[in-house]
């Protein structure tokens, strides 16, 4: 059995009449990183807040690192970096000094330690050499940058971003991947929502969507690009000679522009390939279609015609 | 990597404590407010000296011919709606102001249990009434003994009754009023506290406790309901010139502290169930 950084069971959150998130069931293998997408007001920060103990769930249970939260949020929660709804410091302190208040909170750093993990958490994030100058005159990215220093203040096991590339230049948006990226190799488990699929598709291993409060799909970014209709695209002149070897044979083929279209149930790839041949197709090239997860994050946000 | 966490690990107390204190004394609004606060007894120093002998009646009188009534008599005035702003201030800021920041959710994932926050932020608010009473007892004291000195042939203190106490017994009594003060403050700062849980607009928290301490004076001036005047924290506050007269009459100011340490206990008491349950 895989250990679980995140495990959720029939969470539900509801303000008034309108459920924000509504019986949401989630895993997270130690050592991902989940993507957690969805468009605007879908739930993904509800969803978050629930998880960090920042707001009570109205029905359902949440596990961060094998620990019942929020029961259990006094223990969990040292272990585990978020940054939240954008990054909130205070105005009139340096960043360097809004940090030391981050980290005189922080129950795993020791006293004697917390000047030197400020530092090198300002240098990680880039910001070393703004260190001294007030919040109020940072740009959104150096504030987005901050709040993602305050996360690296100590060794995480579990990190939550909330949307962290939000105000970033394309040049932050590599820091934040590098960033992710090296929390990964570092073996921590990361869970990162955004709305950008190309953010997610670039850094994750994991993926869930979430729509209007309800998770439509999880699971590996592998099993969800090739699980939903596992297919080859091949090109050819000769598609309607190789439909029909194929339909013979069984399978379920198609002709499309250029070739035809091969859904592989119950075959493999150079199963195909030899079949064609054998029948005389002139095959150029065979490719495995990849749904693309743009197209599937489109398909699953609106596939019911709303 | 195991797989269970360790148990329970918090950050010291003391650090803790230490942050909010640099976070609340540092903030400018904190400086501007205890400097304007220390100007109050200065001008009024100012103002009655220049004026002579000529003021009319009351408390400040006394001021012309004796240095010690000053600290006393600036606590008074400040006590009526100055001190309690700025104590509100703190406690507006300190839950509604770093909930609207969103910067008490950094503090409530490091994670600071709810328990703590409170006590933290309660003795964060104290700080400021501290700090804002010893500013204006101080430079009352220095500004009234620069411009008259002390009065009296045994440069004691003239009281209210008319007979002459040491200057150490002096002393001690302006540090009794000083303490009185901020005993007060802290029941102005545990109702604002309370507030200041509850809500998201520190704006909110200055008028509901201005707004409140205004509506007490008003009552208080109600002859009718005075079966209510024992329940409003400014009956007792007229006390603290108690501590100019001889022999020193204790009544009123065990009864106004006594009072205090009511709202202080209810205040604390709202304070910590609304913050259990607050969403951050």
């Amino acid at each position: 059995m895989t250990e679980l950084a995140i495990r959720i069971r029939g969470l539900r959150k509801v303000f008034g009449a309108t459920a924000a998130v509504g019986g949401v069931d989630l895993d997270v293998p130690t050592g991902a990183v989940m993507g957690l997408l969805g468009p605007n007001g879908s739930g993904k920060t509800t969803l978050i807040r629930l998880l960090l103990a920042l707001s009570r769930p109205t029905a359902g249970t949440v596990e961060l690192l094998g620990a019942p939260v929020p029961a259990a949020a006094g223990k969990v929660l040292p272990h585990v970096g978020a940054l939240v709804e954008g990054p909130a410091f205070h105005p009139f302190l340096s960043g360097r000094d809004n940090l030391r208040r981050c980290a005189a909170a922080e129950p795993l750093l020791a006293t004697p330690a917390i000047p030197e993990a400020v530092d090198r958490a300002l240098l990680r994030v880039g910001l070393a050499d703004a260190a001294q100058r007030r919040y109020r005159a940072y740009s959104l990215g150096m504030k987005q940058r901050l709040g993602l220093a305050a996360v690296l203040l100590t060794r995480r096991r579990l990190v939550v971003l909330d949307e962290p590339t939000n105000g970033l230049d394309p040049a932050g948006t590599q820091e934040v991947r590098r960033i992710i990226a090296e929390l990964h190799a570092d073996g921590a488990t990361v869970l990162v929502s955004s709305h950008l699929l190309s953010e997610v598709e670039s850094t994750c291993t994991h993926v869930a969507v979430l729509d209007r409060g309800s998770l439509i799909a999880a699971g590996s970014l592998p099993a969800l690009l090739d699980g939903e209709t596992p297919a080859l695209d091949v090109r050819t002149p000769d598609s309607t000679t190789a439909v029909d070897a194929l339909r013979v044979a069984g399978l379920s083929a198609a002709a499309i522009s250029g070739g035809v279209r091969v859904e592989l149930a119950g075959t493999e790839a150079p199963t195909v390939v030899s079949m064609l041949v054998g029948a005389g197709v002139a095959v150029h090239e065979v490719r495995r279609r990849r749904t693309g997860l743009d197209e599937l994050f489109a398909q699953l946000t609106k596939g019911d015609g709303r | 990597m195991t797989t269970s966490v360790s148990g329970p690990v918090r950050a010291p107390l003391g650090r803790l404590l230490r942050s909010e204190l640099r976070w609340v004394l540092r903030r400018p609004r904190t400086q501007v407010t205890v400097m304007l606060l220390a100007l109050v007894p200065v001008l009024t120093g100012l103002g009655v000296a220049a004026a002579g002998s000529s003021v009319g009646g009351g408390l400040l009188t006394q001021v012309s011919g004796n240095g010690l009534v000053l600290p006393v008599g600036a606590l008074s005035i400040c006590l009526t709606l100055l001190l309690p702003l700025a104590v509100t201030m703190a406690a507006a800021d300190a839950l509604a102001g770093e909930s609207a920041y969103g910067t008490l959710r950094a503090l409530l994932l490091a994670p600071v249990s709810r328990g703590r926050l409170v006590l933290v932020k309660a003795l964060g608010v104290l700080a400021v009434a501290v700090t804002a009473v010893a500013a204006v007892t101080v430079l009352g004291a220095v500004t009234g003994l620069i411009l008259v000195g002390p009065s009296g042939s045994s440069h004691g203190l003239l009281t209210l009754s008319g007979t002459e106490i040491g200057p150490g017994q002096a002393l001690m009594r302006v540090v009794l009023a000083a303490i009185w003060t901020v005993g007060q403050l802290a029941a102005v700062g545990a109702a604002a506290l309370a507030v200041s849980s509850a809500t998201d607009h520190p704006l909110v928290v200055l008028a509901t406790v201005l707004g409140g301490l205004i509506g007490s004076g008003i009552l208080s001036a109600i002859p009718t309901l005075d079966w209510a005047h024992p329940l409003l924290l400014t009956t007792g506050w007229f006390a603290i010139t108690d501590v100019l007269r001889d022999p020193m009459p204790l009544a009123g100011l065990a009864s106004s502290s006594a009072r205090a340490g009511c709202y202080i206990l209810l205040g604390v008491t709202l304070t910590l169930a609304r913050t259990a349950t607050r969403e951050a």
